[in-house]
């Protein structure tokens, strides 16, 4: 049964002024929208699918459906969508910068950058350096003091290696030539938890997992050039002017690599006007996240200008 | 004491009360239907939830996954089916008692065990749930490490009499997973290539190749031996009433199994399933009648049936307070309380400390509710079950091995994981090895790994690391002092056994 409502007719106006051949976007989409979250239900991107599926009301006259399929660092889920048939109904929804280095250190055939269409980025996921809050360390200059005073002390923690925390606080080390010694944990909440725990010196973690935990841990840098939308109040390594590797994780919409490019840049529309709506933002900020839009092209330039980055950094990692 | 106002307001909420009950009743069906898990269907009812108050859609999520826990057990008697991991431990007396007809009774056993478990549990959560998050940021990956190893001697009891094959079923468990990737490194082990074993063997395609399917081809077997003589499930009278009598013996065991899972929910991310294995250990090596517990004892299955629902409660604390999910189905909660706004964290109990509370009462509403529906329901569908004759019941129990390790994950993998595990379990059966430790040492192996090899990265591969802190040196103390036990009780058989000649 199809629905055509006003809005519906609003969004297919939108795609008209995107794409000049607009006959098969104005057919698009007729059926729900399949969205493949390639981790658990509950994680930092999941929480980015539910609120697009939500906020998707009144923009997409169908349904957006959040399907979790979890597995090998989020290659499962990639691995299932760079097959699906390429009619606009099956699209993924990641954390770039983990999917990005997955392919990088490990055996697969998939190209984070070639092997799927860039529909447009959402969100932006930041690593930034923590203390659990009775540490010594009060800036990041004690940090590097001390490793630098007895190298391979510091032992800290991250939530996997080849994930974009490790590999970020891998950059931190090499480019301010400090040694310390890692420690994984599985996952974002454990690794937070054994900081708290002061199982570890200093961490890695996400910059939104500060959000109701400022009296247990203290966080001295997020890992970019500048400060963080919505943890505004932590300094960051750029303003610092301590040396870093720029990577983060924007979360990226893609489709599979044969979509029709009417339908991508309707869906491209759709997710700007989507992400742009206050609710979207209400719903994300008790994660201590935020909308960061970005277009298809600007969200592959990013993630292109990150491989360069991090590659010398996962060299040594395994493939 | 918060939990009173929140009760009083929870119960005169007619709505609120409905949602309870109903969602009692949802998990039971979904746990007792082997294919479906309350994990999963919490995760198709989620997007519903959004549109509901807070509270209405946490207590209807939350009771499922408590109920559906319990749902499980009832898969384990009737069909030797794990619904839920956590009811493996069940299944292993369970379905011996619902094979010589006494299902109503085992399923009564687990109702009363699981309501004494959950019971326990959460007024442990309530009233210490901020001791409870204190003792969790207290146990680092050394402290975690020890208790896994004290695990693993405390279900040692379940090898059984040869020792040998015992171990070898234990070594294989920890090979199987092994497969995947190095929980430190990242590095593919064993994998030979294929990216379907980079993700490691799922614990449901395993259990439910190992025990159901190696089951129907051990039943196949031996039918074919016995020409003709089929083997009917006959129902004795008394079969499905349950007397005090009988529960006395049980109760000790489920109070023992109570404090057990309250105590592993305490640790993020150990979970039911080893709480119900160690619960049952544990009290096999206690029991009065070892001889026969794996052959139909109530006791055992009061014993994991409690111990895994104790779980649920004290594993909310280090949930709520630190962000750290025990579960999957503890996960998808911390989903549903961010997506309603609320922060999850240290904070919580000023700013949600009314909603907290009310879920609580919610939960405790919901065990009373499934416990009910529990005790007078399961008795009349054991009875419509056993009404099928076994040449029906046992292709639809082999079609729902096969429904169910597909619909866990979805993955057709998982369905060649079942069916080889299958096989396997059947070898096992056939040459007498113990399926039960393959299994547990499989649950346990994965994480004794991570946080051994964590304690080393931590202490620069020093083992003293283990010894400095005191947590750790108890639990090891307590494994090495278990061990002792063992080897003494087993000397003694081998002197008994050698008076009495080949007895």
């Amino acid at each position: 049964m199809k629905r055509r409502t006003l809005i519906g007719a609003v969004v297919a106006t939108i795609a008209l002024t995107v794409s000049a051949t607009a006959s098969l976007a104005a057919d698009w989409p007729k059926r729900p929208i399949n969205l493949v979250v390639p981790y658990k239900a509950g994680g930092g991107t999941d929480a980015y699918a539910r609120a697009i599926s939500a906020a998707a009301e009144g923009v997409l006259d169908v349904p957006v459906v959040v399907v979790n399929k979890p597995g090998s660092g989020g290659l499962n889920g990639a691995n299932s969508v760079v097959g699906a048939r390429p009619d606009g109904y099956t699209m993924m929804m990641t954390s770039g910068g983990s999917f990005l280095l997955s392919t990088m250190t490990r055996d697969t055939k998939i190209d984070a950058l070639e092997s799927f269409q860039f529909v447009a980025q959402v969100g932006q996921l930041r690593t930034s350096l923590m203390v659990p809050k009775d540490s010594p360390f009060q800036s990041v200059q004690d940090v590097i003091d001390a490793a630098k005073a007895n190298p391979g002390s510091l032992r800290w923690a991250h939530s996997g290696r080849g994930g974009f925390h490790h590999v970020g606080g891998l950059g931190f080390l090499a480019n301010n030539d400090i040694e310390a010694q890692d420690v994984p944990f599985k996952g974002g909440g454990p690794t937070r938890a054994a900081l708290i725990g002061s199982q570890a010196d200093f961490g890695f973690l996400g910059v939104q997992q500060l959000a109701g935990f400022e009296e247990q841990l203290r966080a001295l840098a997020v890992n970019s050039q500048d400060r963080d939308t919505i943890m505004k109040d932590v300094p960051a390594f750029g303003e610092l002017g301590i040396p870093f590797a720029a990577v983060s994780s924007p979360v990226i919409v893609f489709a599979p690599k044969d979509t029709p490019a009417e339908v991508v840049a309707a869906m491209e529309a759709a997710l700007a006007e989507i992400s742009a709506k206050p609710e979207f933002a209400e719903l994300l900020a008790s994660r201590g996240t935020g909308p960061v839009y970005q277009n298809g092209a600007d969200a592959k330039a990013g993630l292109t200008a990150m491989k360069a980055d991090a590659a010398p950094l996962v060299e040594g990692l395994s493939k | 004491m918060e939990i009173f106002p929140a009760m009083l307001s929870v119960i005169t909420d007619p709505t609120l009360l409905f949602a309870i009950v109903l969602a009692a009743a949802v998990g039971m069906i979904v746990g007792a239907t082997p294919g479906l898990t309350a994990s999963a269907a919490i995760a198709m009812l989620l997007p519903i939830t959004f549109y509901m108050p807070p509270l209405f859609a946490l207590a209807f999520l939350y009771v499922i996954g408590k109920s559906g826990r319990y749902g499980g057990s009832i898969a384990a008697i009737l069909f030797n089916t794990p619904g839920t991991a956590a009811s493996a431990a069940t299944q292993i007396d369970g379905y011996p008692l619902a094979r010589a007809g006494k299902a109503g009774k085992a399923m009564k056993v687990a109702t009363i065990s699981s309501i004494i478990g959950d019971l326990m549990g959460d007024i442990l959560l309530v009233v210490g749930v901020g001791f409870i998050a204190a003792i969790a940021l207290k146990l680092g990956p050394p402290e975690t490490f020890a208790i896994y190893f004290a695990a693993f001697v405390v279900i040692g009891s379940v090898i059984g009499s040869s020792i040998t094959k015992g171990l070898a079923s234990a070594i294989l468990g920890i090979l199987i997973a092994m497969i995947g990737l190095d929980p430190i490194s990242s590095e593919e082990r064993y994998t030979f290539g294929s990216f379907d074993l980079s993700n490691g063997i799922g614990l449901v395609p395993l259990m439910i190749g190992v025990f159901v399917l190696g089951e129907v081809f051990a039943q196949m077997e031996s039918r074919r031996k016995a020409t003709g003589d089929v083997e009917e499930n006959e129902s004795e009278g008394d079969g499905n009433s349950l007397t005090w009598d009988e529960y006395k013996p049980c109760l000790p065991h489920a109070l023992r199994g109570g404090f057990i899972g309250a105590g592993i929910g305490v640790l993020p991310g150990l979970g039911s399933a080893i709480a119900a294995f160690i619960s049952y250990g544990e009290g096999k090596r206690r029991a009065k009648n070892p001889e026969k517990w794996g052959k139909g004892a109530l006791e055992g299955v009061a014993a994991p049936e409690s111990a895994n629902n104790a779980v649920s409660g004290p594993s909310m604390a280090p949930l709520l307070t630190l962000g750290i999910p025990g579960s999957t189905i503890g996960a998808i909660l911390l989903g549903v309380f961010l997506i309603h706004g609320i922060q999850v964290g240290p904070t919580l109990f000023l700013t949600d400390k009314e909603l907290v509370y009310q879920l609580f009462a919610c939960g405790m509403l919901g065990i009373l509710a499934y416990g009910f529906i529990g005790y007078f329901g399961a008795t009349q569908v054991a009875k419509l079950i056993l009404k099928i004759p076994t040449n029906v019941l046992y292709p639809l129990i082999f079609l729902t091995a096969f429904v169910a390790s597909y619909s866990a994950r979805g993955s057709m993998f998982d369905v060649t994981v079942m069916t080889v595990a299958g096989f396997g379990g059947w070898l096992m059966r056939k040459y007498d090895f113990k399926i039960a430790a393959c299994v547990i040492s499989f649950v346990l192996a994965k994480g004794a790994e991570e946080t051994f090899r964590q304690s080393l990265l931590m202490s620069d591969g020093g083992a003293l690391i283990f010894v400095e802190r005191p947590v750790a040196l108890g639990f090891l103390l307590l494994g090495v002092v278990a061990i002792a036990l063992r080897v003494r009780g087993i000397m003694k058989e081998r002197k008994l056994q050698g008076g009495l000649g080949d007895a």
